[in-house]
């Protein structure tokens, strides 16, 4: 056993039995089961953990609970782990952040002697101006900068996430938390116990309540053990509540999971932060708070030096000297900052113990052991007023003082559900004034700091919050406290030093004149004054630096601390990793009932809303053979496309009609059943939102297909107005419900009636937009005879579990014909040569139907669609673009490209949205958008593609292929 | 011997996940259905009683919308419960689920002995109008059984809703959000309550994302061991 390790009882957290072995910065280390890596390395005599930020001074364990940023380290490819919050494992490696040279002799440390160079605000001032210096010294500052190295091939971990629910959350598992959960659970509501560390107990497990440890241990066994016999509370130890959200949604972090929690009621038991004493070089390793000493000592058994000075502004530090002095540590003195007054218990038994005990002094200054590795010694002086002391010092050699100064309530839950809080001078403190509904406070958060205050105050919570739960919580728990109420929080423990190293923010290595010289040059609002001097901008988000920099800032504006007020806390509480906001994301993917037939005919995939498509099929080497041979397919011979991911929808009802001759802008009422229409959508700006077809089956009957992307969205559109137009209609989306394959080419009626013997498949008896009902291979189909690429074609809707044996049908049945799949993109090419649109990539946001040269889907006559005024008043006013059809004049330019610009002198008349080489028609054919006045037929215009070259198009009639629509009407 | 997939017309749309897993396929409603794994019976009666998975969605459905959805199916003879989001079970075995005013949705019995989806869909014409209208609930929903002890905590990972028992009551609908994708739960216990029923829900959601609702369930139900089972197990436990 090191000379730092105490005997038991010692130690409640680590196993003697098992001893654990680890290196840090190259040495090995060894240390037990449920040390952290701070309390190992302190028990084998290494107290510097890290480098600070800015100077790379030497920093030790402050808070020895996770709150503060002298303990981030690197373990492996995790960057800013807390040491004295991460457990140690067998051959764990651990390595210091931001230090040149390693931790031992960091070269960086040189940045301290240019400490006058770098005021507050020297970002700001060096690097504002254009012509400043900023890209000479970035690489140079992107090296300073950053804490710990990521590594971009690290391995994905396994992170998830689960919703709980409860009654009643109780956050924070201390004497108060404990009180609260207990309580409210008597009224047989659901409790969740939330702690942030691996036992129950908060306070409880470390500090010393009472000169006799005893009593306070059997309360903490008792209330634990109540706990555990209690069936409707639920606890959760390592387990840290990240923030407060709207309807009390609390993320828990636990291992790797994210906890989802909602809870009717919620109490914040969170405790408070020990805060530091202001004073010259108080930020060297083995200047701690005195409850990080005690943490050491009760938790890990760890002494935490051998001779201490302790600063005691409150009983508490009385306590801290005590449990020293049981640890075997020498207390050279305490300094207690307050004038000598009726002493409580601890201090009376420290006073037994024979240490001295110096009132109205203060520590003026520690001294440095070589490198400012440690701490050597204290001078301590008379206090003269208010931050002021004697220039008359005392010296006393230690290697280790222990600040016990006052509090800062945790109250980030609390600013996060915008809980008011204001600052009683009375007691040293922000106090809550008013909490949201369902929030309740308890313990020392809510200014019950004493054990007896914080259990009573529990009590009171866990009534309230199981009472506004709604449970019968029965009478209000009485108070059984008999505490003074005296504040354990020093009005003004900072004590600024003419040399500095007065450190008020330890994460940015901002010293009190830092603060003094960025109000002094107008930053006197608070928030201004964070964001200037980036105190609290650390990783510990002010839990050390809010209340000193609020404090002096108040002095030095002639305010009060309560006008001055704090920055505004968000979530999140602490550090969070991206793998618990990423981890177990969901991204649903839909495939069509022929998917896997796709992949086995190499199929190249691409996104299409949440479904994935084929692109084309063939090696990608081969692309655009691939695609060529796909479109010759459809136009010589015979090609299927699976067309499942279509929008669905059934209208039926009497008024199915009249609704779409609302909904869409073209005519239905007359439309005959058996017959398919084009439908064309806007909204009630006019802009084209969707298309399709409208199948009609019956008089009450109509099957709508609408877009790949739009399908959802045309669902709560119909959905949407019907709610006011209260027609006797009915909608169901019925996307899923149908495969849907489109078989086209001049062979097409070949193959399918071979299939097909309960329709006429003829062009007479089935013609061009005719729907009808019947059996392909066996299976109840749909059979609509439209064309979207130009060719005979039928478009064969199934249900969905047939679609995959429809496929192998038609593939079967056109094999004499060598029939042949075809992707989205052999289909852009046949719809271009067709001349129709797509919407989404030849319409945009704007797009009304009269630029798209849709005034053909416009039924003028009936009295309303949606969109109808808004079209005509566009109309009225005259289009500014429009939609055109286009050839190259040199037809050996290269094709440009979707939003490359047509151009006139030095205006932009438009642009292109579609574009490809036609193999059929042996051109380059796209669609654009043109001036009005560029739209003519035969007009000529330039694009300006790549590299800003010019070419020249011209305005085509629509469609460059098949213009009389012979082939699909055959 | 099994039955391939592939030589029925119908097919669930994880088949080929099922049969990975060595499922063992017999014709159910004119589709193949996973009736095991090769593990027994035994165990898959125990692996369903502790975390389970069954595909059911050769299992027959049906569903109606329409303002006339409550009252043409009782005419039809169905017992429909008089709260939206709750479910009743017939006579016969089948579950009428009320999805809200509008709608109702059907569902067969685990031993397909009801003909109620057949026959109410058999029933129903658009001659003269009913006021109520089919929704293809058999082909726009795959349908998953997840069952067991540990059920309720399953759906915490993949839903904001509190399915737990007794938050969530036998014959409960939630219709939600699961893993980003509308879904229809119901809660339907197997086998009688009084003897020690197994906690047991009916998931129905996206026929089309159906292998990725199934990944997100298998993923998720990893930590207890849960895995999937076949159709046997779950007519044995609902005895």
């Amino acid at each position: 056993m090191s000379s730092a390790r105490l005997p038991a009882p010692a130690g409640a957290l680590i196993d003697r039995e098992q001893p654990v072995e680890f290196s840090f910065e190259g040495r090995r280390h060894a240390g037990f089961a449920g040390d952290t890596i701070a309390s190992a390395l302190m028990a084998n005599g290494e107290l510097v953990l890290s480098r600070s930020f800015k100077y790379h001074r030497p920093r030790g364990v402050l808070t020895g609970c996770g709150q503060d940023a002298n303990s981030l380290v690197q373990i492996g490819d995790q960057t800013n782990v807390l040491a004295d919050r991460r457990a140690i494992e067998a051959g764990m490696v651990v390595e210091a952040q931001n230090v040149f040279g390693g931790l031992e002799n960091d070269y960086g440390a040189w940045l301290g002697y240019l400490a006058r160079f770098m005021p507050v605000g020297f970002y700001y001032k060096a690097f504002y101006k254009s012509y400043s210096p900023w890209r000479l010294w970035e690489k140079l500052f992107r090296r300073l900068t950053g804490l710990g190295v990521v590594n971009p091939d690290a391995v994905h971990g396994y992170y998830d996430k689960q919703y709980l629910f409860t009654d009643v959350a109780v956050i924070g598992g201390g004497p108060a938390g404990m009180a609260a959960a207990l309580q409210a659970a008597k009224s047989g509501c659901e409790v969740i116990l939330v702690e942030e560390n691996k036992t129950l107990g908060g306070a409880l497990n470390y500090a010393r309540f009472d000169a006799d440890p005893k009593p306070a241990a059997k309360r903490r066994a008792d209330l634990i053990a109540k706990i555990e016999r209690t069936d409707n509370i639920r606890v959760l130890t390592d387990a840290l509540c990240n923030g407060w959200f709207t309807d009390n949604w609390l993320p828990l972090f636990q291992g790797n999971r994210m906890f989802k929690l909602r809870a009717a009621a919620v109490i914040v038991a969170t405790g408070s932060y020990e805060q530091p004493m202001v004073f010259r070089n108080n930020d060297l390793p083995g200047i701690m708070m005195g409850s990080a000493a005690q943490r050491m000592i009760r938790l890990y058994g760890v002494r935490p030096g051998k001779r201490a000075v302790v600063v005691a502004a409150n009983g508490d530090g009385y306590g801290v000297a005590l449990d020293l002095l049981d640890a075997g540590v020498d207390v050279a003195c305490v300094v207690d900052p307050r004038p000598a007054a009726k002493p409580c218990e601890r201090q009376n038994a420290v006073a037994l113990r024979g240490v001295p005990i110096i009132h109205e002094t203060a520590i003026a200054e520690a001294l440095p052991a070589s490198g400012n590795r440690g701490v050597v010694g204290a001078r301590i002086a008379r206090i003269t007023g208010e931050g002021q002391l004697a220039k008359t010092v005392d010296r006393f050699a230690c290697d280790l003082i222990a600040v016990s100064v006052g509090y800062h309530g945790t109250a980030n839950l609390i600013h996060h559900a915008h809980g008011k809080m204001s600052y009683d001078d009375a007691q040293a403190a922000f106090v809550i004034d008013e909490l949201p509904a369902h929030l309740f406070a308890a313990g020392s958060v809510n200014g019950a700091y004493s054990l007896n205050a914080a259990l009573d105050d529990g009590h009171r919570a866990g009534w309230a919050a199981a009472k506004d739960a709604g449970f019968d919580a029965g009478r209000k728990p009485a108070s059984k406290s008999k505490d003074s109420g005296a504040s354990p929080n020093y009005p003004w423990p900072i004590f600024a030093h003419p040399d500095g190293k007065d450190f008020v923010d330890f994460d940015e290595d901002l010293q009190t004149a830092d603060i003094l010289n960025a109000i002094a040059e107008g930053y006197d609002n608070i928030e201004l004054l964070k964001r200037f001097s980036t105190v609290g901008m650390g990783p510990s988000q002010g839990r050390h630096s809010s209340l000193p920099s609020v404090r002096i800032a108040a002095k030095a504006t002639g305010k009060t601390v309560n006008q001055t007020g704090t920055t505004t806390s968000r979530p999140p509480f602490s550090a969070e990793t991206f793998g618990h906001l990423a981890g177990r994301s969901f991204e649903p993917v839909r495939l069509t009932a022929i998917h896997n037939r796709h992949l086995e005919a190499g199929a190249k995939l691409m996104v299409a809303g949440q479904w994935l498509r084929p692109e084309y099929y063939g090696d990608p080497a081969t692309r655009e053979a691939n695609i060529r041979a796909e479109i010759m397919a459809v136009r010589k011979n015979v090609g299927i496309i699976d067309v499942s991911t279509l929008g669905g929808i059934e209208v039926h009802g009497p008024d199915a009609a009249e609704f779409l001759n609302r909904i869409y802008t073209f005519a239905y009422l007359k439309q005959p059943v058996g017959r398919a229409r084009y439908v064309l959508m806007t909204d009630q700006s006019g802009v084209i939102t969707d298309d399709g077809v409208a199948c009609r089956f019956h008089d009450n009957h109509f099957y709508v297909t609408a877009t790949t992307g739009g399908a959802a969205a045309v669902y709560q559109t119909m959905l949407f107005y019907n709610a006011q137009w209260r027609l006797d209609i009915c909608v169901i989306n019925s996307t899923a419900s149908y495969a849907g394959i489109n078989i086209a080419g001049p062979k097409a009626r070949d193959v399918l009636a071979r299939l097909c013997d309960d329709v006429a498949l003829d062009g007479e008896a089935l013609p061009y937009m005719g729907v009808r009902e019947g059996h392909v291979a066996g299976i109840a189909a749909r059979i609509i005879r439209i064309g979207f690429v130009g060719e005979l074609g039928y478009e064969i809707h199934v249900p969905s579990s047939q679609g995959e044996a429809l496929w192998d049908a038609l593939m079967a049945a056109g094999e004499p014909e060598n029939i042949k799949p075809f992707g989205i993109e052999a289909q852009r090419v046949l719809r271009l040569e067709k001349g129709h649109i797509i919407i989404n990539q030849d319409t945009d946001g704007l797009t009304h139907p009269h630029e798209a040269d849709m005034a053909w889907a416009l039924a003028r006559k009936k009295p309303y669609f949606v969109g109808m005024r808004s079209i005509a008043i566009q109309h009225a006013n005259g289009i500014e673009r429009k939609l055109v059809g286009f050839t190259l004049v040199e037809p050996d330019d290269p094709a440009p490209k979707e939003c490359h610009l047509v151009i006139r002198g030095a205006e932009i008349t438009g642009r292109v949205t579609s574009c490809a080489h036609s193999e059929t028609l042996n051109k380059v054919i796209g669609l654009a958008y043109v001036a009005p006045d560029q739209s003519e037929i035969g007009n000529r215009f330039e694009i300006k593609i790549e590299q800003g070259r010019m070419i020249a198009a011209e305005v085509v009639a629509l469609p460059f292929y098949d213009p009389d629509g012979k082939r699909q009407e055959l | 011997m099994s039955l391939a997939p592939q030589d029925k017309l119908s097919r669930s749309p994880i088949y080929r996940q099922l049969a990975e897993l060595g499922a063992e396929f017999a014709e159910v409603a004119g589709m193949a259905c996973a009736m095991g794994f090769g593990g027994g019976l035994e165990a898959e009666v125990e692996q369903a009683k502790s975390l389970a998975i069954c595909d059911l969605s050769a299992l027959p459905r049906a569903g109606f919308k329409g303002r006339e959805a409550q009252s043409w199916p009782a005419a039809q003879g169905l017992v429909i419960s008089p709260d939206n989001n709750m479910s009743l079970v017939q006579d016969d075995g089948a579950l009428v689920a009320r999805l809200a005013d509008s709608e109702v949705l059907i569902l067969s019995d685990l031993a397909c002995e009801s003909g109620l989806c057949a026959a109410i869909t058999q029933a129903w014409s658009p001659d003269p109008d009913p006021g109520v209208y089919p929704v293809p609930r058999g082909h726009t929903n795959c349908w998953f059984m997840i069952s067991g002890g540990h059920a309720d905590a399953l759906f915490a990972k993949l839903c904001g809703v509190d399915l737990r028992p007794h938050k969530f009551p036998l014959g409960a609908i939630a219709q939600t959000s699961m893993a980003r994708l509308n879904g229809i739960v119901i809660r339907a216990d197997l086998g009688r309550a009084d003897v020690g029923g197994t906690l047991a829900y009916h998931l129905l959601t996206d026929s089309a994302s159906a292998g990725y609702m199934w990944m997100c369930l298998l993923d998720a139900m990893a930590e207890w061991g849960g895995a999937p089972v076949g159709l046997t197990a779950l007519r044995e436990m609902d005895t």
